[in-house]
């Protein structure tokens, strides 16, 4: 079983993915815990949960952590109101009497209950409070909950491969850690950069290519900047330079940055920006 | 390395990786004891097959913050290479000659000016000598003596912050495919992780998330279930729907800065970080400006002059309210203890600021007191030690408001 899953993730057609990365993917998957993967906005955490599920031909889902999300929404829901009215009106298919029949699943709950193997992206931790994070890695740890209203414990079938992202650069609770991988995404090089670009546009010339690029870490380094460009900035802006019939390559090379909105997405970034921009050229 | 695959191998191996472990620990990274035996799991599953795997692997086991890794990286080539470990106090030196070199760079005159040397003599160096220079100096400095010389003491205005902010902006490590685990280690592309930055905007974000306090208000748009089904019954059984208003935070905040005086100055942008936050963050928020302590008066105006509010009115306001103090806590005693301390003519005292300071903390129960200055500073300090006893004080950093936000929301 090991065996057979260990070194099958080795990337998908729209994700560059480092040695480093699969390794610890692969071994997530073989230790059977939790992965979480840190890292700058816009690094690729949550493209990694779709590559990997691609990769492994597995169905993903996707569970949003919200500020206001209780654990129990991700696990099942009752829903009272539905049984209410069918016990009122009589008309429905389902069996009033059964509340079994009324409880839907979450998404962790969909992933226990599913017949094959699913990947579990749990997409931002970090914005839940720390209650919520420690419970759910309970429920993680022992791959089963309680459903209290109708006294059911739902057991996972396939142990879902999870994959966790987080956006704080505060660390999450200790026993949460405990509990992980972790895998911090450093912000891509040049070359690594480059290759990104050549799978997201392959028919990108390698002459335009390198001038985004050079274009592109010359404005990361631009200093009083609170969010700089990411990579999915960079994807972006390069799709709207394509898209632009007026757009000539010797604009980047005279120091000029058409379309700086689409890499800034702060006004205050994209003042002290536009300002540099404007005194290089 | 076979030696790591096989069953034999790992009992040999495992003096090696205890002691890896250890070092580990002794270095200040947070390893738990299960998380090693996970790794020996790992080891025993035949998952790892190279050092460049085990570095990669024990990495993602064993270490759970970013900031930890350049630690792991120098652990790691130590451990495995017998690359030296760097004396920590030599390493904090050079570091902080390069940054001394960079902020020359920006500004040479104001770093001549704090080193007390003639520019002109500096400018005739090559950078390498200079950071040597600079390196001299700095040895120079902690043998003589501690906390004199201002520039590379902890307080006041020297032109590298003891935060260790590093103004070169993230390193971008390469492609690590064809390098060996200990070439890869020796990088150290973790370094600037591991240092702590200055906050943003959203880092306060975070560490006051916890902050708030949910009511009901806004539209009724939630259905009460247990009162529906009670509202239901009395009905007899004709369907009854109760709505609620959804819960919302509405936490009333005061937020009282200190902005007057130069020793507040170079924490301007930081506490103008916190204060923008808040303003956007809390609905019911006052903020109120003070220089130094609090005396009769507090204003709602930045000059302190248009808008005053008589302290001993605050009795009016909400208990409930978290009052955040933000100032350094230092300030002639007797401006904190006399009556008519204030340092401005003309402003009549009744009662000295310690008194104001004691009803404010005796008014709101829940209450903080912020100070951009390090722990270590204020209990030099005589008037930040008698204002800590009246108010709990935490540095203004993440960690500090992390503390601050769980008393503010202790229940008593």
């Amino acid at each position: 079983m090991v065996q057979n899953n260990f070194n099958r993730f080795r990337g998908a057609s729209r994700y560059v993915l480092d040695d480093e990365l699969a390794k610890i993917v692969n071994v997530s998957i073989a230790l059977e815990m939790p992965l979480l993967l840190k890292g700058e906005p816009g690094t690729g955490k949550t493209m990694l949960a779709y590559a990997i599920a691609e990769n492994l031909d597995m169905p993903l889902i996707v569970l949003n952590v919200k500020s206001s999300m209780k654990l129990v929404d991700a696990l099942y829901q009752y829903d009272t109101l539905t049984r209410l009215n069918d016990s009122r009106f009589g008309d429905s298919s389902k069996d009033v009497s059964n509340i079994e029949e009324y409880i839907k699943m979450g998404k962790i709950g969909q992933a226990f209950v599913a017949d094959t193997r699913k990947v579990l992206l749990i997409d931002e931790i970090d914005k839940a409070d720390t209650d919520f994070q420690d419970d759910m890695l309970d429920v993680l740890d022992q791959m089963e909950f309680d459903i209290i209203e109708i006294d059911k414990t739902i057991s996972a079938k396939h142990r879902p491969v999870i994959i966790i992202t987080s956006n704080a650069k505060k660390d999450l609770s200790d026993p949460f850690l405990g509990r992980c991988n972790f895998h911090h995404i450093a912000f891509p090089g040049e070359d690594t950069m480059r290759m990104i670009i050549g799978v997201h546009f392959p028919d990108l010339g390698r002459e335009t290519t390198d001038a985004c690029i050079k274009t592109f870490y010359a404005l990361r380094k631009l200093e009083g900047i609170e969010k700089k460009p990411a990579t999915r900035e960079l994807i972006n802006w390069i799709r709207a330079l394509k898209a632009d019939p007026d757009f000539k390559l010797s604009l980047l090379d005279r120091g000029d940055v058409p379309y700086p909105g689409v890499l800034y997405k702060k006004s205050s970034d994209l003042k002290v920006a536009t300002k540099a921009i404007a005194r290089h050229r | 390395m076979p030696g790591i695959v096989n069953e034999a191998g790992v009992q040999e191996d495992n003096i090696l990786f205890v002691s890896f472990f250890y070092n580990l620990r002794e270095r200040g990274i947070p390893v738990t004891p299960t998380s090693f035996l996970r790794l020996q799991r790992a080891l025993c599953m035949g998952l790892i097959h190279s050092l460049k795997d085990f570095y990669v692997v024990a990495r993602a086991i064993l270490v759970k913050s970013e900031r930890y890794f350049d630690v792991y990286d120098q652990v790691f080539a130590h451990h495995f290479e017998g690359v030296e470990l760097p004396d920590l106090e030599d390493v904090e030196l050079s570091e902080m000659a390069k940054l001394l070199l960079e902020e020359w760079l920006k500004n040479p005159a104001a770093v001549a000016a704090a080193l007390d040397v003639d520019e002109k003599d500096l400018s005739k160096l090559t950078p390498e000598e200079l950071e040597k220079y600079f390196l001299d100096r700095l040895k120079e400095q902690t043998e003589a003596h501690h906390g004199g010389n201002k520039w590379i003491g902890t307080g006041g205005t020297s032109p590298v912050g003891h935060s260790g902010y590093h103004p070169g902006g993230m390193r971008v490590g390469g492609i690590s495919r064809n390098k060996s685990a200990t070439k890869v280690a020796l990088d150290r592309r973790y370094r600037d992780y591991s240092q702590e930055g200055p906050l943003t905007q959203s880092q306060i974000g975070e560490a006051l998330k916890r902050l708030r306090r949910m009511i009901p208000s806004g539209p009724m748009d939630v259905v009460n279930v247990q009162k529906t089904i009670y509202e239901t019954m009395r009905n007899a059984g004709e369907i009854e729907i109760i709505f609620d208003r959804r819960l919302a935070d509405r936490l009333k905040v005061i937020l009282m800065i200190d902005n007057g005086g130069w020793s507040m100055d170079p924490y301007i942008p930081l506490v103008q970080t916190l204060f923008d936050y808040t303003r956007n963050q809390f609905k019911d928020l006052k903020t109120y400006f003070f220089h130094n302590t609090i005396y009769d008066m507090v204003w709602s105006d930045t000059a302190r002059y248009h808008k005053p509010e008589l302290v001993t009115d605050f009795i009016k306001k909400d208990p409930e309210t978290r009052i955040i103090i933000v100032g350094d806590a230092s300030m002639a005693p007797y401006e904190l203890m006399s009556e008519g301390g204030s340092i401005y003519f003309g402003e009549k005292k009744r009662s000295p600021s310690i008194e104001n300071l004691r009803f404010l903390a005796q008014t709101f129960r829940h209450c903080v007191w912020l100070n951009p200055h390090s722990r270590r500073a204020w209990e030099s300090t005589w008037t930040a030690d008698i204002i800590r006893k009246v108010f709990p004080m935490f540095e203004l950093t993440l960690d500090g408001l992390d503390g601050a936000v769980s008393h503010l929301m202790s229940r008593n």
